[in-house]
C-alpha cells in the first residue's frame, strides 16, 4: 500500500517540470516515443508516479536514463504537460537524490545559489592553484592573510569531497536499482554480456540515434554531424580525451611541446570534438531549434559554456605554449582554463555531468535483465 | 364500392423485375373488371411517371390507385402526393410492397415469386376498392399552456409562452420558485449563482400579465385531452393574512423563537419556524411551519396581526390547451454505508458539500476540523452495470471539477483528490478539467469492478483504491473530508404526475420522449410535453433549451386555435353497441369514455386522443367498433385477395439467363437512360465523364449505367488511361 503524496509534484515543478500537472494520462508520450518497448508505459507511468509522490519508485527506476530527450512527446501532449522535460527534471531529482550532501539540490532548484556556488568554488581552487606556486607575488600576499595549509588542505578536502560523493551516489544508485531488479529470470544476462552492451551503447549510443532516426523527425533531414546525437557524441568523447591526455600529460610530468606526441595529438583532436559539440549544443540553446532546446536550466547551461571555455582556452594554450609566448595575458588564461576544468571535474557529482556515470549504470541494469 | 382503380407494377430497374414477371402480372390484372388501367414501369417513382399517372387519373377519372413497387416506408407519402395531386382522397390508395416481400427475398424463385406478388396485388386491389375518403380530424383548442414546475426550465418556457401570446399556467410544488437552481450555489461555466438566476427570471414572470403562478400547488386531478385539459390543482395555505404588513412580517422572522433544522440547507444551518428558504427567495413572502409553532404562543399572540390559520387548501381547476411537464430531478441519496456515507465522519455528498462551501466563506471548517485534503469519489449511484441507475449524470464530473477549482480559488492549500471512473467533461467544460489538473488535484481512476474502500483512520478519512493507470496499484489517500459525487435521479413523485398525465416512464424511472432524437419533447399523450431534466440527466443549459424546445412545440401547436389530426381512429357502431366497457377498460390512452345517447349508454371516442391503435376493436364482443382504413370489410377482401387462385401463363422454358441477355423491350427509356445514351453518342466515355456531362450525381449515373449494361442498352469498351473506369458505348 503506497501513501499518495501531493507535495512531492511541487518539488519536481522546482527541477523543471512546470507543467507536467496538466498530465491526463492519454499515454501519446507513450506511443510516440522510439524507445518505448514491450512494457508500453514508458514515459507516461513515471509522470504518474511524479503526480502520486511515489519518490522511492524514481530512485529505483532505471528506465528514467533510457531515455535521451528527444522531445517528441513534448512536442505532440495534447495538454502541453511537457513530458520530455518531466523526464529530463525527474533525472535532475535522481541525480540530487542519490548524492548525500544535498549540494545538487541547491544548485538545482537556485539560481542563484548555483552562481554563487560555481564563484565560490572558482576562488578556492584560484588560491588552492597558488599553493602550488608558491614563490608568485600574489601568493605571498594571499598567504599573510591564510596560511598556505589551510588553503592547500582546503583543496585536497574539497577534491576529496567530491570524489566521495559521486563513489556515494554511485553506489546508492546501484543499491537502488538492485532492490527492484528481478531475482529469477529466464532472460537474464551475464555480468559481462550487460557489460559489453553498456561499452558498445557509449561508444556509439545507438539508441540516441533511435531518436533523431523518428519518421518525419527534424532532424531526419539533417547532415549527421549536426544531429544531436553527433553533437552529444563530440562533446562526450572529446571530453574523455581530453581527461586521458591531461593524465598522460600529468604522468609524464612534461606539458608536452611537439604536438605530434601521441597524447598532444590525442588532446588535440578530442579538443576539437569537444569544442565542436559544445558550440553546437550552445548554438541551438540560443536558437531554440526545437522543443527539447526551448527549456533548459541554468546549471545546465553553465556546464556547457564551461566546457567551451575550456575547449577554447586549451587551444590558446597549445599555441601559447608552441610560440613560447610568456606573457601576463597567457597566464591569465592558464589560470582560466585550469580553474575551469578543476570546475568541471569537481561539479561532476552535483551537475547534470554526473549524469555520466548513472546512465552507464542505469544501462548495465537494464541489458542485464 | 371503387368502380375505376388504376394498378402500377413498377420494375424498379430490374430490381422487381428481374424476379417478378411484372409484364405478365400488369396484363393479368387488366382482367379484372373495375380496373381500368394496368400498366408495368421501370420507375414508378421517377418524376415522369408521377406526373403520367396524374394524367390518367384524370384523364379516365380514375377514384382509386394501388401501386406496387417498394416498401410503403420509401414511398407511401410520394404517391399520397399524387392522389392529392390529381383530385383523389389519398386514403384511396393502397401501396403493395413487392420488392421487399417478393423480388428480393424470393430471388431464387423468380415464378414463386410472381405468383405471391400476385396474390399481394389483388389483395391490394380488393382492399382499395372498399377503402373510404377520410378527411383529417380537426380540434378547437384552448389557447392556454400549463407549465409543471417553475424550476429554471419551466420559468424560461413559461416566459417565451406568455410573449407568443399563450396564457400560461405555472404551478409550483414548493413554496418559492426556482427548484434545484436555487438550491445551488456557484453554477459551472459561469460562475454566476444560482439564486441570482432565479431572481432575474422571477423578475420576468412577474413582468408578464398572462402567466398565473401558483405555488405551493400540487396536480390533483387530470382530465380531458389535446387542445381542452381540464386540471385541479391543490394550493397550501401560507397562513399569512393576504393583507399583512411587510415590515411586521419581517419583525416576526427576526423574532421567531423557534428554530429547527433548515433542509433546504442539508441541515448545516438552522431556520426559523416563520420562514424563506434564503433571504433572496421568490415570491417574497415566508411561510409559517404550522407544526413547529404549535406551542409558540406568547409569539404567535405578539404577531397576531400577520397570521390566518383560518385559511385552508383550495382547489382550482384550469383549462390549457397543452401541458409542459418539467418537474425536474431528485439528488441520488447514497445508502448508510455506501462509501462511509452517514457512518464515517465527514462523508457527504456534492450538493452538500456545495451547501458547505457557500456558508464557509473563508475557512472551511466541518465538524470542527479544518479541512486541509478533500478527497472526492465520483460515480457514486451511477452508471452501476449491475445496480439500479445504469446511465451516466452527464453533469456530475463537471460540478465536481468546478467545485475543486472553487476549492482551491476560494480557501489556501486545500489538496484535492479525485477517484473517478471516467472523466466526462464534454464541449467547453474541459477546459474546466484542464484547469483542475493544472492547479495539482490529483486524478486516481478506479475500476468498478474495485472501488475505493473507506474507513476512518486516526487522523483523517483513509481511502483505499487500485489506481487503473498504474496497473493497478493499490494506493492509500488520506483525506479529512470525502464528497460523494452523486448523481441524477427521477423525483420520487414522478409517478404521481405519470400517472397523472399518463406520460410513460422509463427503465430509469425518468419520463420517457417518443423519440430520442426525432420527438425530443414529445410525449405519446398528445397535448403533454416535457422538458428539463425530467426526461433524464442534464445539466441546466440541456435543461432549457429542451424546455424551449418544448414551448417551440406547443406553441406551433396552438397558435392556429384548431389541430389536424390523421383520421385513422376508432369508430363506434351506436346502433350495435351495448355498453360493456370492455373497450374502455383496455385503452391505454382513456380515449374511450361511456355517454348517454337517447335511452342507452353506449361508447365513444375520444378523437383527440384516439391514436387508432386497434386494441379495443377485437375485444368488442358485439362487434361495434372499427378503425377506420381497417374496417372488416377491408381487411376480408384483402384476405380473399390474397388467397385467390392465380394461374400464370406457362413461361418453364424460358430461363432466368436467357431473360437476362435479351435486349430489353421498353417502349420507352427512362429520361435518366436518355440522358446518359445522348451523352455517350458523341463517342465512348467512362461514367465520371458522363456524370460531369449531364451534371448528376456519379453514383446515380453508375446505377442506371450498370442496369443498362444488364439490359444490353450499353456496353463496356476498354478501360481508361488510369485503369479505373471502363468507357461504354451505345450497343447497337
Amino acid at each position: 500500500m503506497a501513501i499518495v503524496n501531493h507535495e512531492f509534484a511541487n518539488e519536481i515543478i522546482q527541477y523543471g517540470a512546470k507543467e507536467f500537472k496538466a498530465c491526463f494520462n492519454c499515454g501519446t508520450c507513450t506511443a510516440i516515443c522510439n524507445l518505448t518497448e514491450k512494457n508500453a508505459n514508458f514515459p507516461r507511468i513515471f509522470i504518474r508516479k511524479g503526480i502520486l509522490g511515489q519518490k522511492e519508485e524514481i530512485l529505483q527506476s532505471k528506465e528514467l536514463w533510457l531515455c535521451y530527450a528527444c522531445g517528441d512527446c513534448s512536442v505532440n501532449c495534447p495538454r502541453q504537460a511537457a513530458p520530455g522535460e518531466y523526464m529530463a527534471a525527474m533525472r535532475r531529482y535522481a541525480i540530487a537524490g542519490y548524492e548525500p550532501t544535498g549540494l545538487t539540490k541547491l544548485i538545482f532548484k537556485s539560481n542563484p545559489l548555483s552562481i554563487v556556488i560555481t564563484l565560490l568554488l572558482a576562488m578556492v581552487l584560484g588560491f588552492f592553484l597558488f599553493t602550488m606556486k608558491p614563490e608568485m607575488e600574489v601568493a605571498r600576499w594571499i598567504f599573510k592573510y591564510l596560511p598556505y595549509e589551510i588553503i592547500h588542505t582546503m583543496g585536497l578536502i574539497i577534491f576529496s569531497f567530491t570524489g566521495l560523493s559521486m563513489v556515494w551516489g554511485m553506489l546508492a544508485m546501484i543499491f537502488k536499482l538492485r532492490k527492484i531488479a528481478p531475482k529469477e529470470s529466464k532472460t537474464k544476462k551475464s555480468f559481462f554480456k550487460a557489460l559489453s552492451a553498456v561499452i558498445a551503447e557509449m561508444a556509439m549510443m545507438k539508441r540516441y540515434r533511435v531518436c533523431d532516426e523518428e519518421e518525419d523527425s527534424f532532424w531526419l533531414k539533417k547532415p549527421l554531424m549536426m544531429r544531436p546525437w553527433a553533437v552529444h557524441w563530440a562533446i562526450m568523447w572529446g571530453f574523455i580525451g581530453l581527461l586521458i591526455a591531461t593524465a598522460l600529460d600529468f604522468a609524464f610530468k612534461d606539458p608536452a611541446t611537439t604536438y605530434w606526441l601521441p597524447s598532444r595529438l590525442l588532446g588535440t583532436i578530442a579538443g576539437i570534438l569537444l569544442v565542436y559539440g559544445a558550440s553546437m549544443a550552445i548554438i541551438y540553446r540560443r536558437k531554440k531549434i526545437t522543443r527539447t532546446y526551448q527549456q533548459t536550466t541554468l546549471a545546465d547551461q553553465m556546464l556547457l559554456f564551461f566546457l567551451w571555455i575550456a575547449g577554447i582556452t586549451g587551444f590558446w594554450l597549445e599555441v601559447a605554449v608552441f610560440i613560447d609566448a610568456d606573457t601576463i595575458v597567457n597566464h591569465i588564461v592558464f589560470v582560466i582554463h585550469t580553474i575551469i576544468s578543476m570546475e568541471l571535474v569537481l561539479l561532476f557529482a552535483f551537475s547534470k555531468f554526473a549524469h555520466a556515470i548513472y546512465r552507464p549504470i542505469a544501462l548495465f541494469f537494464y541489458n542485464k535483465s | 364500392m371503387k368502380e375505376k382503380i388504376g394498378v402500377y407494377i413498377c420494375h424498379c430497374g430490374g430490381n422487381i423485375s428481374d424476379y417478378v414477371d411484372v409484364e405478365e402480372l400488369s396484363k393479368m390484372f387488366l382482367a379484372e373488371e373495375n380496373v381500368i388501367i394496368s400498366k408495368d414501369v421501370m420507375f414508378a417513382c421517377a418524376d415522369s411517371n408521377q406526373k403520367a399517372m396524374v394524367n390518367d387519373i384524370k384523364e379516365n377519372n380514375l377514384d382509386a390507385i394501388v401501386v406496387a413497387s417498394c416498401s410503403p416506408k420509401l414511398h407511401l407519402h410520394t404517391f399520397k402526393n399524387v392522389a392529392s395531386r390529381a383530385g383523389i382522397n389519398p386514403t384511396n390508395y393502397v401501396q403493395v410492397n413487392i420488392r421487399e416481400q417478393c423480388s428480393w427475398p424470393h430471388s431464387d424463385k423468380p415464378k414463386d415469386a410472381t405468383l405471391k406478388a400476385a396474390g399481394l396485388i389483388r389483395a391490394g386491389i380488393n382492399r382499395v376498392s372498399h377503402s373510404e375518403s377520410l378527411d383529417n380530424i380537426e380540434i378547437q383548442v384552448k389557447r392556454a399552456v400549463l407549465v409543471v414546475g417553475a424550476g429554471v426550465a419551466g420559468m424560461k418556457a413559461a416566459i417565451d409562452l406568455a410573449r407568443l401570446g399563450n396564457d400560461v399556467y405555472l404551478v409550483e410544488k414548493d413554496y418559492f420558485v426556482g427548484g434545484r437552481i436555487a438550491q445551488s450555489e456557484k453554477l459551472f461555466m459561469s460562475g454566476q449563482k444560482g439564486k441570482d438566476i432565479i431572481a432575474k427570471l422571477f423578475a420576468e414572470v412577474k413582468s408578464y400579465a398572462n402567466i398565473t403562478l401558483f405555488t405551493g400547488a400540487t396536480i390533483e386531478k387530470v382530465t380531458g385531452s389535446l387542445g381542452n385539459f381540464h386540471v385541479d390543482i391543490n394550493i397550501k395555505p401560507l397562513y399569512i393574512q393576504s393583507n399583512a404588513n411587510p415590515t411586521t412580517l419581517k419583525a416576526a422572522m427576526n423574532d421567531c423563537p423557534i428554530t429547527v433544522d433548515d433542509e433546504f440547507s442539508f441541515g448545516f444551518k438552522k431556520r426559523k419556524a416563520i420562514y424563506k428558504n434564503y433571504d433572496e427567495a421568490c415570491p417574497d413572502v415566508p411561510v409559517v411551519d404550522v407544526e413547529a409553532l404549535r406551542d409558540a404562543d406568547e409569539f404567535l399572540a405578539k404577531y397576531a396581526s400577520i397570521f390566518d390559520f383560518t385559511q385552508q387548501d383550495a382547489v382550482l381547476s384550469l383549462h390549457a390547451g397543452s401541458v409542459l411537464v418539467s418537474t425536474g430531478f431528485d439528488s441520488y441519496q447514497p445508502k448508510e454505508g455506501e462509501y462511509g456515507y452517514k457512518t464515517v465522519p465527514n462523508v457527504v455528498t456534492l450538493p452538500e458539500f456545495n451547501k458547505l462551501m457557500a456558508l464557509s466563506p473563508d475557512k472551511l471548517v466541518f465538524n470542527n476540523k479544518t479541512i486541509k485534503s478533500v478527497a472526492f469519489i465520483y460515480c457514486v449511484g451511477n452508471r452501476q452495470a449491475k445496480g439500479e441507475n445504469k446511465y451516466c449524470s452527464r453533469q456530475c464530473c463537471t460540478s465536481a471539477i468546478y467545485t475543486s477549482i472553487q476549492l482551491n480559488e476560494n480557501y489556501k492549500n486545500i489538496t484535492a483528490y479525485h477517484l473517478f471512473r471516467d472523466i466526462r467533461t464534454y464541449g467547453k467544460q474541459e477546459i474546466l478539467y484542464e484547469k483542475s489538473s493544472k492547479q495539482g488535484d490529483i486524478y486516481i481512476r478506479y475500476d468498478e469492478k474495485e472501488p475505493p474502500v473507506v474507513a476512518q483512520g486516526a487522523k483523517a478519512i483513509q481511502i483505499k483504491v487500485k489506481d487503473f493507470l498504474t496497473s493497478k496499484k493499490e494506493l492509500e489517500v488520506e483525506a479529512d473530508m470525502l464528497v460523494l459525487v452523486t448523481g441524477m435521479v427521477a423525483r420520487d413523485d414522478s409517478k404521481l404526475i405519470s400517472e397523472k398525465f399518463k406520460i410513460p416512464i422509463g427503465n430509469d424511472k425518468f419520463f420517457n420522449e417518443i423519440h430520442p432524437k426525432l420527438k425530443p419533447v414529445e410525449t405519446v399523450i398528445k397535448g403533454v410535453y416535457i422538458g428539463g431534466a425530467c426526461q433524464g440527466p442534464k445539466n441546466i443549459s440541456e435543461s432549457v433549451q429542451s424546455s424551449l424546445s418544448a414551448a417551440a412545440k406547443i406553441n406551433a401547436l396552438l397558435k392556429g386555435g384548431t389541430v389536424s389530426l390523421d383520421p385513422i381512429i376508432a369508430r363506434v357502431n351506436n346502433d350495435l353497441c351495448v355498453w360493456c366497457g370492455k373497450c374502455a377498460e383496455v385503452c391505454e390512452y382513456t380515449a374511450i369514455k361511456e355517454v348517454e345517447e337517447g335511452d342507452k349508454h353506449i361508447a365513444r371516442v375520444n378523437e383527440a386522443i384516439c391514436t387508432g391503435c386497434g386494441i379495443c376493436a377485437p375485444v368488442c364482443k358485439p362487434n361495434a367498433i372499427e378503425i377506420a382504413q381497417y374496417t372488416d370489410m377491408e381487411i376480408e377482401s384483402l384476405i380473399d385477395g390474397f388467397m385467390q387462385e392465380v394461374t400464370l401463363t406457362d413461361k418453364e422454358t424460358e430461363s432466368h439467363e436467357e431473360a437476362e441477355n435479351e435486349t430489353l423491350k421498353m417502349k420507352e427509356f427512362p429520361q435518366m437512360w436518355k440522358n446518359i445514351l445522348q451523352s455517350i453518342d458523341g463517342g465512348k466515355k467512362n461514367i465520371p465523364q458522363i456524370a460531369e456531362e449531364i451534371s448528376v450525381d456519379t453514383d446515380i449515373v453508375t446505377y442506371h449505367v450498370m442496369t443498362m449494361n444488364k439490359y444490353n442498352v450499353v456496353m463496356a469498351d476498354g478501360m481508361d488511361e488510369k485503369e479505373a473506369y471502363y468507357f461504354y458505348k451505345r450497343k447497337n
